[in-house]
């Protein structure tokens, strides 16, 4: 019997991410996902790479564990793509600006590139 | 880049203070040992190279233990237990926002690590423990030990008194040895530290190391000078599942010795990624300085004008924008952005050395050279071949610094040539000369010391001295009191013109007076 799952668009990485759920963010992504970060630290011919499940859960375990606020502005799908903004503030004031940009292949993300700058 | 910022989380009644750097995926939380001073580490390079290192891959928290640094100061008299303090990482993880964080324990900050992973497993991501220890007396100091080291600790905090229990390969290192001195007096005050070395002589958390189910790993210096190793491989025993790495080196301190190392081992241990040899380098002229013919000084002159000019070398290097990068026995070796600094730096160190009566001999060389860790490679080894083929106040240079430095104003002449050993090629020299207009008219002439000037008593005290008699010893053969030898002593140091009794004791042997040496 096939477990029924999340259906994996906007609305559900919305709520997701917003209300910090590290476990369902998780399952979202393939098993072999990639996920791939660009920031001040991870030049672009140097991106972070996290690659497959496991390690994506830890990412976005370690993520939400923090008690900042997350608010995913604009969601754009096209197809298989999907694409969104999110502001992110931890609690002292400092502002962290995200651009995601997702590959889905069969229900799941397959790929994602995230684009990241904040404060200091 | 906005200055970090220091900010105050509320635990009980205190206030922690604490920092915030970086903006990796995961939380870090470093728990510093015996004292510290979140504005002080960012002054001293390795506190900053270890702290910018872990910062790269985490968001990293850091703090002042109540009791040093800006934290809030303790009642001496009504010391805090081991789990007060250790739930200021709690109060400072929920002021910073951090719901689950790796924890780095460093020295005594290990058992507060360790205690905090045992009593908070779901907000404890991971374990690094570097230096620490379950049991104070029976790893770090035997109660009478503890005595002596506080009694020392009360009547010559702030001197730096401490740093040969610490880092003892740093001692004659006066740069570091003064940030010491001030990391004592900025951190704690003679009563708090005395009071922090009892608190944490209480330490004994051996029961709780079973319940610790984070994943743990445990690292240690071999020769670690103040905590003994077999600390950590008591821990790796008793922590479930957890890792142990015996790393070289005796400084204990985490930010000395090799700090990229340590960073090494817990980036990877915390982010399951080597960490990347990132190859940074970069175009830059180095100046390798050394004191010609050391021979002719006697061993404790050479090392007080050794140290002078050491002193001096770091302070010359800074002020013409350059970075020392290093000692490499006695060599002195800077790095400079422009070949033409290197050469004005090697001036001023010339007349600098002349000063403190010493003669330099300089090499300078331009090439590319790794950013990070000390200097090796092809331009430091050419560099360095360079100085030791300048003869006495020469500052020999590659050609190829005179064709960078053109327009500079600086003169050169030509040197000849060298074979250099990994060259093919000989490589072309050129002589660095002073700009006409700095070179004074005439220099001063040293005063030539006269054993003549000495009268008869200070001829007999010196032979006394240079036989390697004390004082006492001194005043005793000649029938004179303590005090009297003593002015004697003063004023032939004067009169001579030298800086110690050793000084005296190598003129007296080379200008034997009439009763011979």
């Amino acid at each position: 019997m096939l477990t029924k799952t999340q259906t994996v668009d906007g609305a559900a990485i919305k709520k997701a991410i917003e209300t910090r759920d590290g476990k369902m963010l998780s399952s979202f992504y393939a098993d072999d996902a990639l996920v791939r970060v660009i920031d001040r630290n991870n030049p672009p011919s140097k991106p972070r790479e996290i690659r497959g499940r496991a390690a994506i859960t830890t990412f976005w375990d370690d993520i939400c564990s923090r008690a900042m606020t997350h608010k995913v502005d604009t969601t754009i799908a096209d197809g298989d793509s999907l694409a969104f903004t999110q502001a992110c503030a931890y609690p002292d004031g400092t502002k962290v600006f995200c651009a995601a940009m997702l590959e889905l292949k069969d229900g799941r993300i397959a790929s994602q590139t995230v684009v990241q700058a904040w404060d200091e | 880049m906005r200055p970090i910022e220091t900010r105050y989380a509320r635990s009980g009644d205190m206030r922690i203070a604490y920092q915030v750097v970086g903006q990796g995926s995961l939380d870090l939380v470093f728990v510093p040992g015996f004292i510290s001073n979140l504005d002080l580490h960012w002054e001293d390079e390795g506190y900053t190279r270890l702290l910018k290192r872990l910062s790269a891959f985490s968001r990293l928290i850091l703090f002042d233990k109540r009791g040093t640094g800006l934290s809030d100061r303790v009642d001496a008299h009504n010391l805090p237990s081991l789990e007060t303090r250790m739930d200021d990482v709690r109060a400072v993880m929920d002021a910073a926002g951090s719901g689950r964080a790796a924890l780095l324990g460093s020295s005594e900050g290990a058992p507060m690590a360790m205690l905090f992973a045992a009593t908070y497993p779901e907000r404890t991501r991971a374990l690094a423990l570097y230096g620490g220890y379950a049991h104070f007396h029976k790893w770090v100091m035997s109660p009478e030990r503890l005595d002596a080291f506080i009694e020392m600790a009360e009547t010559a905090w702030g001197t730096g008194a401490t740093l040969p229990h610490f880092a003892p390969s740093r001692v004659d290192d006066a740069h570091f040895a003064q940030w010491w001195a001030r990391f004592e007096r900025l951190s704690a005050s003679p009563t708090a530290a005395a009071a922090l070395a009892r608190m944490n002589a209480d330490v004994d958390i051996r029961h709780i190391l079973n319940v610790i189910s984070a994943p743990t790993l445990v690292i240690h210096r071999r020769n670690d000078a103040r905590v003994d190793p077999d600390a950590s491989r008591f821990l790796a025993q008793k922590i479930p599942g957890a890792r142990l790495v015996e790393i070289d080196g005796r400084d204990h301190p985490i930010w000395t010795g090799d700090v990229d190392g340590v960073a090494n081992l817990i980036e990877e241990f915390l982010t399951g990624e080597r960490a990347v040899g990132e190859v940074d380098r970069v175009l830059a002229a180095l100046l390798v300085t050394r004191i010609y013919d050391t021979a002719r000084l006697g061993d404790r002159m050479w090392s007080e004008r050794s140290q002078r000019f050491q002193e001096t070398w770091r302070l010359l290097v800074g002020r013409h924008g350059g970075r020392s990068v290093g000692l490499h026995g006695e060599l002195m070796i800077s790095r400079f952005d422009g070949p033409a600094r290197a050469i004005r730096c090697a001036a001023a160190l010339r007349e600098a050395a002349q000063e403190i009566g010493v003669a330099s001999a300089q090499g300078a060389h331009v090439g590319e050279i790794e950013m990070r860790g000390p200097p090796v490679g092809m331009t430091a080894r050419v560099a360095m071949q360079l100085a030791a083929h300048a003869g006495r106040g020469d500052i020999i240079a590659s050609r190829l610094i005179a064709d960078l430095a053109a327009g500079s104003g600086l003169h050169f002449t030509d040197a000849g040539r060298i074979s250099v050993d990994e060259l093919e090629e000989p490589l072309a020299l050129v002589h660095a000369t002073s700009e006409q207009h700095l070179e004074p008219a005439c220099r001063p002439k040293p005063r030539v010391a006269e054993p003549a000037a000495l009268t008869a008593r200070e001829s007999e005290v010196v032979s006394l001295v240079a036989d390697g008699k004390s004082n006492a010893a001194i005043a005793a053969e000649l029938r004179l009191s303590e005090h009297t030898v003593k002015r004697h002593v003063a004023n032939i140091l004067l009169k001579l013109d030298l800086p110690s009794r050793a000084a005296a004791a190598a003129f007296s042997a080379r200008h034997p007076g009439p009763h011979g040496p």
